[in-house]
């Protein structure tokens, strides 16, 4: 009987510790969990998704690579991008480094407004601030957009910067809850399937694990016909487990994106990718 | 016998409107009550996506005045938004188990 109290209260403390641990020992626990559970990928490997873990996808992942699906998107992206707003000025104009090599440094938390930007949001800030219209989020040319960008930040390592203000901090905790919640009537949390499951099947799919998601975003899905950022995959999750997925750029999404791109810091930008 | 064949009709028109009065409205609070619980699972971040079309499906069934398929509806949204409120009251606390360990 001691000693099952004494088991009870360890376990107690061990959840209560990881509750409360700062977002660096969150990130060193996250990624040692993966690299113990898959000695053999390395941590860059991670970026590829479930194609790191199964080697018949990989192969014919790789060889739909040799012509990516995404070319003619992504080039389009690339025009979007070139493209002077009705004041002459372009999105480069908005960004540090001309909006090119920057992917990895997002989602960041801004201290003036106090909330998380994601890139897909800074994107559409910076339309309103030169006088246009607020692009659509999660697909179209918003996707393309980012997805130029992301191209442009290839091999560059994740880098979102530790929340270092108390409002930062709850947003980072806040994106932490969303991830480890169950929801939607299939009571399942984004955890259940990309950390404890991640590997296995459900039903004829791998399920991939969340260590290197955000590296490859926004993705050429074949479903999609086209890209979709990481928003619009999380919506694809929701409904799987049938919960109702939240409005683009919305808080919760904001804060789940800046959690799970922490998670992945030091991993390189391997983005835009194709997925099944 | 004049009587009985003026009142009978009148007495079965008065029980039928007064049994479809009831039903009506009783579809309209099913719904009503639906709405509110479900705006509930809203506020509370636990949404389900199967509650929505419930509603939807219960105001649909109250315009075509069919009102037993109404409540059925209403209540079965009720019942899932009661059930995504738990979900949310459980999670308060209970997110932290599945913390990587």
């Amino acid at each position: 009987m001691k000693s099952l109290f004494n088991i009870l209260v360890v376990s107690l403390l061990l959840a209560l510790s990881s509750a409360y641990a700062t977002p660096e020992q969150d990130k060193e626990t996250f990624q040692n969990f993966y690299t113990e559970m898959f000695p053999d990928i390395s941590l860059e490997g991670f970026g590829d998704g479930v194609y790191a873990l199964d080697q018949d996808a990989r192969d014919q992942w790789e060889a739909m690579n040799d012509f990516p699906p995404y070319e003619e998107d992504l080039e389009e992206g690339e025009e979007l991008f070139n493209t002077p707003f009705s004041n002459g000025k372009t999105y480069a104009n908005c960004f540090e480094n001309d909006g090119k090599n920057i992917r990895q440094n997002y989602p960041l938390f801004d201290t003036k407004q106090n909330k998380v930007i994601t890139l897909e949001l800074a994107i559409n800030n910076c339309r309103e601030s030169n006088g246009e219209e607020l692009l659509r989020y999660k697909k179209g040319e918003i996707a393309k957009l980012s997805a130029y960008m992301t191209y442009t930040s290839k091999d560059s390592l994740i880098n979102v910067k530790t929340p270092d203000s108390k409002e930062a901090l709850a947003a980072y905790e806040a994106g932490k809850q969303y991830y480890y919640s169950k929801r939607g009537q299939l009571n399942f949390s984004c955890a259940n399937c990309h950390t404890q499951n991640a590997g296995r099947r459900a039903r004829s799919e791998t399920l991939s694990p969340a260590l290197g998601h955000p590296t490859h975003f926004p993705v050429y899905r074949m479903k999609w016909a086209g890209f979709g950022t990481l928003q619009r995959r999380i919506d694809s999750c929701n409904k799987q487990v049938r919960a109702q997925p939240l409005s683009g750029q919305s808080e919760d999404y904001r804060n789940l994106e800046y959690f799970l791109t922490y998670m992945s810091n030091g991993l390189p930008i391997n983005g835009p990718a194709s997925r099944k | 016998m004049k009587i009985k064949t003026i009142l009978l009709p009148l007495l079965l028109t008065l029980i039928c409107s007064t049994a479809y009065a009831q039903t009506s409205s009783e579809a309209e609070q099913a719904i009503q009550s639906a709405d509110k619980l479900w705006a509930a699972t809203i506020t509370a971040g636990h949404e389900w996506n199967t509650i929505k079309p419930l509603v939807a499906q219960a105001k649909q069934a109250l315009k075509t005045n069919d009102f037993s398929a109404a409540i059925t509806l209403a209540n079965r949204a009720s019942e899932q938004s009661v059930l995504a409120l738990i979900q949310a009251e459980h999670e308060k606390t209970n997110w932290v188990n599945n913390l990587p360990k």
